[in-house]
């Protein structure tokens, strides 16, 4: 009987022996993962300064650098006014809008002045028959450009378009031009998505 | 197991990785052609003070095409895969976000488009997609034995 219960007892032994390395073998294992993790989180913070040390340097010899200190889209589009009318522009009220069936009747008429307040890559990839580019990241630029065939319109209705229902662009543009006294100026908040999804006449003819 | 078996499970990661590197080097390389409008997109989310925006525009492009490049590699992959986690857990909460605050934006993740909910939402989906991806593969890097204990079993 002592024999056997010595027996069970060096078993229990070498069990609890067992369960005792393979505890710390886990609890090893799990300080290298841990330790692993860290090192790995320490990378990722080293790769994340390098790529805004290396993008503020691939900035810097850009064609086109983005200036630093970010200034949102209507704050841009004020600075462009502010050098074409040679003083801060004034906050007309926001643009009556219209709906499809208006803005397609006017478009097929011709009654309208048509404007396209979409970036030019957009614009060359389709826009409204008629349609004149006068984009919101461009305004100075596009009005210099359209002013030609915008002199003397100032009094003729003016319905301006951007991408669809929640872009900003065309409401932008239209406060712009009312600041510089077109009168009549509406905003077709649908835009292109709503033009397009109506199945309407596309033209991608490029305006000089 | 059979040997199909195995040479396919020994596949998947390489097949995973080049996927997610393909897509976050179209990404980034689209965000490098036009930082003014990525930096538009990120002000759209209304989360970042404007003197940090111009910063992640330069910066985040750069860091997506470098964890690409890693990505590819074996001896980076779980760095590479730990950073495109993160960058992806970040896109995820932030249009998640602006998702339940009711924005509709432009997310700037894919190159320019109208900004549009539904849109927002498929976005949303392949964040999650990017998140689970990435997670797997980091977490299969992690736990997988080294060469050293493998030969010592």
């Amino acid at each position: 009987m002592t024999i056997v219960r010595n027996d069970e007892r060096f078993e229990n032994m070498g069990l609890a022996s067992a369960s005792i390395r393979m505890n710390s073998t886990s609890a090893a294992s799990k300080t290298r993962i841990g330790l692993r993790i860290a090192r790995d989180l320490g990378w990722v913070l080293v790769m994340a300064i390098s790529s805004a040390i290396l993008g503020l340097a691939i900035n810097r010899v850009s064609s086109k650098p983005l200036p630093l200190g970010y200034q949102d889209p209507q704050q841009r589009l004020d600075a462009e006014l502010t050098a074409l009318i040679a003083s801060p522009p004034l906050k007309p009220d926001p643009a009556q809008t219209i709906t499809l069936a208006e803005f397609r009747s006017a478009v097929e008429s011709g009654s309208a002045l048509i404007i396209d307040a979409r970036s030019s890559v957009f614009f060359q990839q389709g826009h409204v028959p008629g349609a004149l580019n006068l984009a919101r990241d461009n305004f100075a630029a596009d009005y210099h450009r359209l002013s030609p065939k915008l002199k003397g319109m100032e009094d003729k209705p003016t319905l301006v378009y951007c991408a669809g229902g929640y872009c900003h662009d065309s409401r932008m543009v239209a406060g712009a031009l009312m600041t510089l006294g077109f009168s009549e100026v509406r905003v077709f908040t649908g835009g292109w998505e709503e033009w397009s999804a109506a199945k309407l006449p596309v033209s991608t003819e490029m305006t000089p | 197991m059979s040997p199909h078996a195995v040479t396919l499970r020994g596949a998947l990661p390489y097949a995973l990785a080049i996927a997610l590197g393909a897509v976050f080097l179209y990404a980034g390389i689209d965000k490098v052609r036009d930082p003014l409008h990525f930096a538009d997109s990120i002000n759209g989310f209304a989360i970042l003070p404007y003197a940090l925006i111009d910063v992640l525009a330069l910066a985040l492009p750069v860091y997506e095409i470098i964890c690409a490049g890693l990505i590819l590699l074996p001896p980076t992959r779980r760095v590479g895969s730990l950073a495109l986690l993160l960058a992806s857990a970040m896109f995820f909460f932030a249009l998640l976000s602006a998702l339940l605050r009711g924005l509709t934006l432009d997310c700037g993740c894919f190159g320019n488009s109208a900004p549009s909910r539904p849109r927002m939402w498929a976005e949303l989906g392949l964040d999650a997609l990017l998140v689970s991806g990435t997670a797997g593969l980091y977490f299969h890097s992690l736990f997988k034995p080294s060469r050293a204990s493998r030969a010592d079993t």
